[in-house]
């Protein structure tokens, strides 16, 4: 499975990597060039998630999960892979549900920095997978640099969780207050 | 107001994802002497080493740094009337500062297959003392076919298969200096690993100070020799005793315990004495009578016969013959697994290798600059079981026979090494990452549709 999984994520990767150049357009550019790279990005979008979904499966059959789970290279493209997806599903949802009214001020900036991070976020991931394989790069002394040893699994204490949950909370609860301001 | 709830929403968003940078990695890697988990704060250590050797004679030179000088092992405190013991082992590093340093090598010819690629690894089976999940009773390194299964420390092959495997020379030859137990009388540990790790047929070169019948220490130190029928404690501790004077209670040399000696509060002696080891145990010499600390580095030069007379003990060495070895260290007072490893290196006598060993004619050789710089790391609990089985993503490569240094380097392994000691605790904690950071996506995918929507409908 190993074969498909690497064949395959080089096509979420290239629409991924397109959509966010349409994004960073689009956002600089309300212009016709802007207007076309808007048009098109819903198509990458949505092509991407549906390959990068397809990809991250095959990549679950690489290894048993026991392996998977066992081994911090594994964990860690696993974790930065999921986060990868889910990114671009989020760009990808919020494009179809409100198409042209998300370059509406701040919000596409907040577009380009999302994208910004997708892009990093695939980025790290190709790299673990490129490890994984026996493809090593510098990328992994810049993460090292910052601060990640990427030979060590990615994991944040109980505290940050905490953290997260609780943020993750009045996220979801400015965006209902937003609803009902809204209603 | 959409302007400040975006703009808010965003920092909370990107607020997180660098507390997460920032904390990541910790509330999991600590030290738990109740597991057996002690993690050193340096991984990896430099050793340098040369090899030389003339018409009978084979020699290595050993140089690594160490704070302190770990002359002393386990010792014998006179306090409150009565000898107590001090030094005993625990896990990592032991809090009084005792016990000895070593250096050990790990020699072989060809004849352990796996030995060229995995060096020390493949000594690692399940069960081992000090591990996590050690056996119910002391199990020391041993290589695989000596069991009948992979992971079953206690199913051992039968005698005549071990016999077998012995004559076949499935064994690893292990040369063990030891800084308080050995380097004294001018010697190291010659032993051998094969169905444990096992000294080689002879008398090993220390006893243990006390008599358990009379209840007291067996030897005290000569006061018309060295001056001082013990050692102090605070001087101990100091670090102040030095291999210049007598720190070790030498059998021919000490005398006989006294017990109407005047023993103070604070008084010390070694709970080991150190002996001239005989037979097939005394092949390795110390060359220069004792290897020395100085300027923070120990430099230990050992030799041994190429041809010991003991091809079932020992690794027999030829002109122009190809070898492999893998090295260890101990500092800091530590012992049993928390030492320092190496990866397997080539050694060629006379002829091109990861290690050349340089021919001479004389009695001892003259060494120069060249060294070969060896990088050590902590191990961790990685055993050989583990490696071949689907909890190690490499296990196809080593059915394979691919080398371990073709995919890992020290550093890489040290980490590793750490990861498997909390495998469960970072598994746990790396799934609910995971999890956490798709929840904090799709959070925020909440907020800003909201804001969006909201900024539609205005």
């Amino acid at each position: 499975m190993a074969a498909y999984h690497v064949v395959m994520v080089h096509f979420p990767i290239a629409l991924w990597m397109i959509a966010s150049l349409c994004i960073f357009i689009r956002a600089l550019d309300s212009g016709p060039l802007g207007q076309a790279m808007d048009r098109a990005l819903p198509v990458f979008l949505v092509l991407g998630v549906l390959a990068g979904a397809l990809a991250y499966l095959l990549g679950t059959q690489v290894w048993p999960w026991q392996t998977l789970s066992s081994t911090p290279m594994g964990r860690n493209h696993m974790l930065v892979a999921s986060w990868s997806l889910a990114y671009f599903a989020l760009l990808a949802v919020i494009r179809v549900l409100h198409g042209a009214d998300m370059w509406n001020g701040m919000a596409r900036w907040v577009m380009v920095l999302l994208s910004g991070i997708g892009v990093v976020l695939v980025g790290i991931t190709g790299t673990l997978g490129g490890h994984l394989v026996g493809n090593y790069t510098e990328v992994g002394e810049i993460l090292r640099l910052l601060g990640w040893e990427i030979y060590t699994t990615f994991y944040v204490p109980d505290m940050t969780l905490y953290i997260i949950a609780a943020v993750s909370v009045v996220l979801v609860a400015l965006g209902f207050l937003g609803r009902r301001a809204r209603a | 107001m959409n302007t400040i709830k975006l703009l808010g929403a965003t920092a909370l968003f990107a607020g997180t994802l660098v507390v997460s940078w920032i904390t990541h990695g910790g509330g999991v890697v600590s030290d738990d002497p109740a597991r057996n988990i002690a993690i050193p704060e340096t991984l990896t250590v430099p050793l340098q080493v040369q090899a030389a050797y003339n018409a009978d004679t084979m020699f290595f030179r050993y140089r690594w740094p160490a704070e302190r000088p770990g002359i002393f092992h386990d010792m014998m405190l006179f306090t409150d009337g009565a000898w107590v013991n001090k030094g005993g082992a625990v896990p990592g590093s032991q809090p009084d500062g005792l016990h000895e340093d070593r250096v050990a090598m790990m020699l072989d010819d060809g004849s352990v297959p796996e030995f060229s690629r995995y060096g020390g690894y493949i000594t690692i089976g399940q069960g081992l003392a000090t591990l996590t999940d050690e056996a119910p009773e002391e199990v020391t390194k041993y290589l695989p076919m000596t069991r009948n299964t992979l992971g079953q420390w206690d199913d051992m092959a039968p005698d005549s298969v071990q016999a077998n495997l012995r004559s076949a020379g499935y064994f690893l030859d292990l040369w063990h200096w030891r800084g308080g137990r050995s380097n004294p009388v001018g010697a190291a540990d010659d032993q051998n690993i094969a169905t444990g790790r096992d000294g080689d047929a002879g008398g090993s070169s220390y006893g243990t100070n006390w008599d358990s019948d009379l209840n007291q220490p067996k030897f005290m130190f000569d006061e018309a020799t060295a001056g001082y029928a013990a050692l102090k404690w605070d001087d101990v501790m100091a670090g102040t005793i030095t291999q210049d004077q007598t720190y070790a209670l030498i059998s021919g040399q000490a005398v006989a315990y006294d017990p109407a000696h005047v023993w103070q509060e604070g008084d010390v002696l070694p709970r080991r004495f150190v002996r001239t080891p005989t037979e097939s145990r005394a092949d390795i010499a110390v060359v220069g009578g004792q290897g020395r600390w100085a300027d923070g580095f120990w430099d230990v030069t050992l030799s041994r016969a190429l041809d010991t007379g003991h091809p079932e003990d020992d690794k027999i060495l030829r002109d122009h013959g190809s070898y492999d070895v893998a090295f260890a260290i101990h500092r800091n007072a530590t012992g049993a697994r928390w030492h320092y490893v190496s990866l397997p290196f080539s050694l060629g006598l006379g002829h091109e290798a990861d290690i050349v060993a340089t021919p001479f004619v004389g009695r001892t050789p003259t060494w120069g600059d060249t060294w070969t710089d060896v990088t050590l790391f902590y191990p961790g609990q990685v055993t050989w079981p583990m490696l071949n089985s689907d909890m190690h993503a490499g296990a196809g490569s080593i059915a394979q026979g691919i080398p371990v240094a073709a995919r890992h380097s020290p550093e890489q392994l040290a980490n590793y090494g750490i990861e498997v000691e909390f495998r469960q605790q970072i598994r746990r904690q790396w799934m609910l990452t995971l999890l956490a950071g798709v929840v904090l996506i799709a959070a925020f995918g909440v907020a800003l549709n909201a804001t969006i929507s909201n900024q539609k409908g205005a």
